[in-house]
């Protein structure tokens, strides 16, 4: 699946999109730091820090690292404190 | 005396210059701690909620806080707290930086001022430690009439000497745009027309030097606390601000089709790229500022080049000084109001413009939605002003330039998109961007419905700062294009939660830090005045604050049927994501609900 990064995500992971394969969340997260190491902030383990959120397909924001992921899914990450 | 406060406010009547120093009791205090709420309740006390915004004896209250002054981040701040003249409703604006710190050390917790000079005036109030109370005078600013803010706040402080800080007001203030702010340092009292309320009374600028501190409770408790949470706010609930400001939140909005487009028609802009922070830093050169004692330097400044505004002199008629072509504060409402609300693509067109309204004295958010509002009447051919098109940058600045002089259409437009509505006629009411007059924010109420939830009832009508609502959308609480009434108790805590903050002061900006916010507010409000204040206490007394606003409204003629929003969004679908539609029966179960859970 896609994962598209926003914000502070996308400054520390360097690109703007990645393609991950993964079947859960929380090892897409695993995968992502695995790849990215810049995002040791981001990512703690399978979750992602709270200060950061992922959003799937636009729809639904998730947080629980067992939330199933479909290949087609673009998984969105930005940071939890939207607005200002 | 209570730690953490002087116990006592200024009551200056500029009609003549009478001055009182009245007694704040500690009750009082501790029910509305300072800021927003201390201002609200000696407004409440004044009793004037049914005067003319712009009457001579309508009060415009500069609220501090028992933060100010201490080595807490971002607690330099102060609110600016009177009726409003766009809403004729309650408004509370805050600013930040050394005027917080500096007219605190006057000598009192707030200054409440009435009455109309008989020229242009600078009001000035200073202190002097052991030198026998504030002393208050009013000096002639004839000769700032129509400087911009920045100007004359050098001006003054070049005159008055450089330990004088200085609030003003624009062209815009002196003109009574019912949208004018008052600046300090750069920054904005912003919303909903303290500047004009300033205007009205004759008063350009305040300037205040202060030497008296108060005594804190507890300081080492003070200094270990201050350590913790400025370590704290170094990490990653804050990154978005240092990193990038808000204006990173142009690119996350469009992605969610919930940033507002040529007067909220659509969610998405085509050219939102160019007008990012990730593309502006491309080109630009930029600097970070903070406000005094802020340790996150949320301000982001871009450079503009000369070249830059002088490709849109022509059409707006303007002469920048070489001096002015520095530099300029970035935030995401600006760029919205200023760029994808009224179609501009142009980046540079769009930082000058934000820096017109600095300069000027202008609400970006009213203004650009005023101007956007503006542009779909006339392309609706209901405003015979043909040059008012979606993305001219030439009609943008022109429009700015207009208002802040109530020259021709600008005249109109001064009024706010509303009472512009009303002249207009058409029933253009239902597109105009406006709640309770106050035009709407970056926030897409059909994509972030919570936050529809938060404009409709919010006491100072549509806002992001009074109500955190959207914070709700960008979660995995409510579904944010589909709410049910589950959203309304969230959005409530929200509204709580800033008005708590708003009155202690702390920036907003913090509240991803606090892992119990009312918790360590008691902690920190126990380090300075010595309260044993809990965690529930506050929460009661954020929502005292809340209540007292809508008290306020009350008096001033609110009815739940204000408690709404314009009838495009509950009409029409947004046409980029059909799955983002707010009924209006939908939107009247929220109000009612948010109305129940509030015991209106």
């Amino acid at each position: 699946m896609q994962v598209e990064f926003l914000g502070v995500s996308r400054q520390r992971a360097g690109v703007a999109e990645l393609v991950v394969e993964a079947e859960t969340l929380g090892q897409l997260l695993a995968s992502l730091a695995d790849r990215l190491p810049s995002l040791s902030e981001v990512i703690l383990g399978d979750r992602l820090h709270p200060a950061f959120v992922a959003n799937l397909n636009g729809d639904q924001f998730i947080r629980d690292p067992k939330t199933r992921l479909q290949r087609d899914d673009c998984v969105l990450i930005l940071a939890a404190d939207a607005g200002g | 005396m209570p730690f953490g406060y002087h116990a006592a406010y200024l009551h200056i009547d500029v009609t003549d210059g009478h001055v009182d120093r009245l007694p704040l009791d500690e009750s009082t205090l501790r029910q509305f701690i300072g800021g927003s709420g201390l201002g609200v309740r000696l407004l409440l006390d004044a009793g004037t909620a049914h005067l003319d915004a712009l009457a001579p004896e309508a009060p415009l209250v500069f609220a501090f806080s028992p933060l100010v002054g201490s080595p807490l981040t971002t607690s330099a701040k102060f609110a600016v707290v009177s009726k409003s003249p766009l809403t004729n409703r309650i408004n509370d604006s805050l600013a930040s930086s050394g005027f917080a710190v500096a007219g605190k050390q006057c000598g009192c917790d707030a200054i409440v001022i009435v009455g109309r000079a008989s020229e242009l005036s600078v009001l000035v109030i200073e202190n002097d430690r052991g030198g026998g109370g504030p002393r208050v005078r009013l000096e002639s600013a004839a000769e700032c009439r129509g400087a911009t803010c920045q100007d004359t706040e050098a001006h003054l402080r070049a005159r008055l000497g450089r330990e004088y800080r200085v609030a003003s007001i624009g062209p815009a203030g002196e003109q009574l745009v019912r949208y004018a702010t008052i600046s300090h340092d750069g920054r904005h009292a912003g919303r909903g027309g303290s500047g004009a309320v300033l205007g009205s009374k004759n008063i350009k600028a305040i300037a205040v030097r202060g030497r008296e501190r108060v005594a804190w409770a507890h300081p080492e408790t003070l200094t270990t606390l201050s350590r913790d949470l400025s370590k704290r706010s170094f990490g990653p609930a804050t990154a978005k601000y240092r990193e990038l400001g808000t204006a990173t939140n142009l690119l996350t909005f469009n992605r969610f089709n919930a940033l507002p487009t040529r007067n909220f028609q659509t969610g998405s802009f085509e050219a939102a790229a160019n007008l990012s922070p990730e593309q502006l830093s491309v080109t630009r050169s930029k600097t970070r500022d903070s406000c005094v004692t802020c340790t996150i330097g949320c301000e982001h400044i871009y450079s503009i080049l000369p070249a830059d505004a002088g490709s849109h002199k022509s059409g707006s008629g303007f002469r920048p000084h070489a001096e002015e072509t520095t530099g300029v504060r970035v935030e995401y409402e600006s760029l919205f109001a200023l760029g994808s609300l009224c179609g501009i693509s142009d980046a540079d067109a769009v930082l000058w413009a934000s820096r017109r309204c600095d300069e000027l004295g202008l609400d970006t958010i009213s203004a650009g939605g005023t101007i956007a509002f503006a542009m779909e009447c006339a392309e609706r051919g209901w405003l015979d002003e043909p040059w008012l098109k979606f993305g001219s940058a030439d009609a943008l600045l022109r429009a700015l330039e207009a208002i802040a002089a109530r020259d021709g259409v600008g005249d109109l437009l001064a009024e706010g998109s509303r009472r512009a509505a009303q002249a207009i006629g058409h029933n253009s009411i239902a597109i105009a961007p406006q709640v309770k007059g106050l035009e709407i924010p970056g926030y897409e109420p059909r994509a972030l419905q919570t936050m529809a939830l938060g404009f409709a009832v919010g006491p100072r009508g549509a806002d992001h700062n009074r109500s955190g609502a959207y914070e709700v959308d960008f979660s995995d609480k409510v579904d944010r294009r589909n709410v049910t009434l589950e959203a309304v108790r969230h959005a409530i805590d929200t509204e709580d939660r800033a008005a708590l903050m708003d009155s202690l002061i702390v920036c907003k900006f913090l509240r991803g830090v606090f892992s119990d916010f009312y918790a360590e507010a008691a902690d920190m409000l126990h380090a300075v005045t010595g309260w044993n204040a809990t965690a529930a206490e506050l929460l009661d007394t954020a929502r005292r604050i809340v209540a007292a606003k809508r008290e306020f409204n009350l008096l001033a003629g609110w009815t739940p049927a204000e408690d709404t929003l314009p009838e495009r969004f509950l009409s029409t679908p947004l046409p980029d994501d059909p799955a983002a539609s707010l009924s209006r029966t939908r939107l009247n179960e929220l109000v009612a609900e948010y109305h129940r859970q509030r015991g209106v």
